[in-house]
């Protein structure tokens, strides 16, 4: 069975998101400074929690098309 | 440069695979397995990274190293340096009284990120200090120190217990009522402000 074509694509933005977060994340968890505390709450955090927000708002997307299209 | 446990490396390892994996390869969530795994590798460990992500800073920030980085506490850091044993910093770093690689923390436990509300809205100004403003000269502590965070090693032991000084004042210095570092008993910590005219021990810097 394809997948629709948007999903396939919140999927992946979703996907960058999460692994740029992780990845900067883990660069700072190798580097014991204040500034490493920042980068990973304030870039690293946020990125990842973005990605899994596309993530969720596509699990909505795509029920709510496929209710839509059912109705 | 303090080094993430192998678990947490390998933790995070796995899920930048498994992201990798369905960045590639998205078609692979359109079965229900797939549906699971998404749900797992977007959803799930990228929350348990960030929660064993966010404990392993805050661990940081119990280090030595990680307080003196900061400039301005450069000379406290050189006060663990100085060779006299009555600067009572100096002593329990040189002797490993405490950690010497927790050395700030373990005499100064409710400070910022580990004390209450307000410490922590004071560990924010400190943020903002640090990189968008300046410290004001000298630098003081908040509230004056608690007896507790000597007690808590020294309340018990036998040097502590039999010292007929301590003795006399044992109730005076659990409530707090009189401090340690009065003036005539520990009143020498790092008196940053003497730093030129003393002399150091060439032992394991901090």
């Amino acid at each position: 069975m394809r997948m629709p074509q948007a999903l396939e694509v919140r999927l992946r933005i979703s996907g960058i998101f999460v692994l740029l977060g992780l990845i900067i994340e883990a660069a700072a968890l190798r580097w014991s400074h204040p500034t490493a505390f920042l980068v990973f709450a304030l870039i690293g955090v946020p990125l990842q929690s973005i990605g899994i927000l596309i993530f969720l708002y596509s699990l909505i997307a795509v029920r709510s098309a496929n209710g839509d299209r059912s109705s | 440069m303090p080094a993430p446990d192998t678990l947490t490396i390998a933790i995070f390892l796995l899920t930048v695979a498994l992201v990798l994996l369905l960045v590639l390869r998205p078609g692979l969530t359109a079965s229900r397995p797939g549906k699971v795994l998404a749900f797992v590798v977007l959803f799930l460990l990228p929350i348990f990274c960030t929660l064993i992500g966010t404990s392993e800073q805050i661990e940081h920030t119990k280090q030595t190293t990680f307080c003196l980085s900061c400039h301005v506490m450069e000379p406290y850091g050189r006060s663990l340096m100085v060779d006299d044993p009555h600067y009572i910093a100096a002593a329990h770093y040189q002797n490993h009284r405490v950690p010497a690689d927790e050395t700030c923390y373990t005499c100064h436990t409710d400070y910022t990120l580990y004390g209450g509300v307000h410490a922590k809205i004071r560990g924010l100004h400190h943020v903002y200090v640090q990189y968008l403003s300046t410290p004001k000269q000298p630098l003081h502590l908040y509230t004056p120190y608690n007896n507790r965070e000597c007690l808590h090693c020294h309340l018990g032991a036998r040097s502590f217990e039999e010292s007929p000084t301590h003795m006399a004042l044992h109730d005076d210095l659990v409530s707090n009522q009189m401090s340690c570092l009065s003036s005539g008993c520990h009143d020498t910590v790092h008196n940053v402000a003497g730093l030129n005219s003393v002399k150091f021990w060439n032992g394991a810097k901090p």
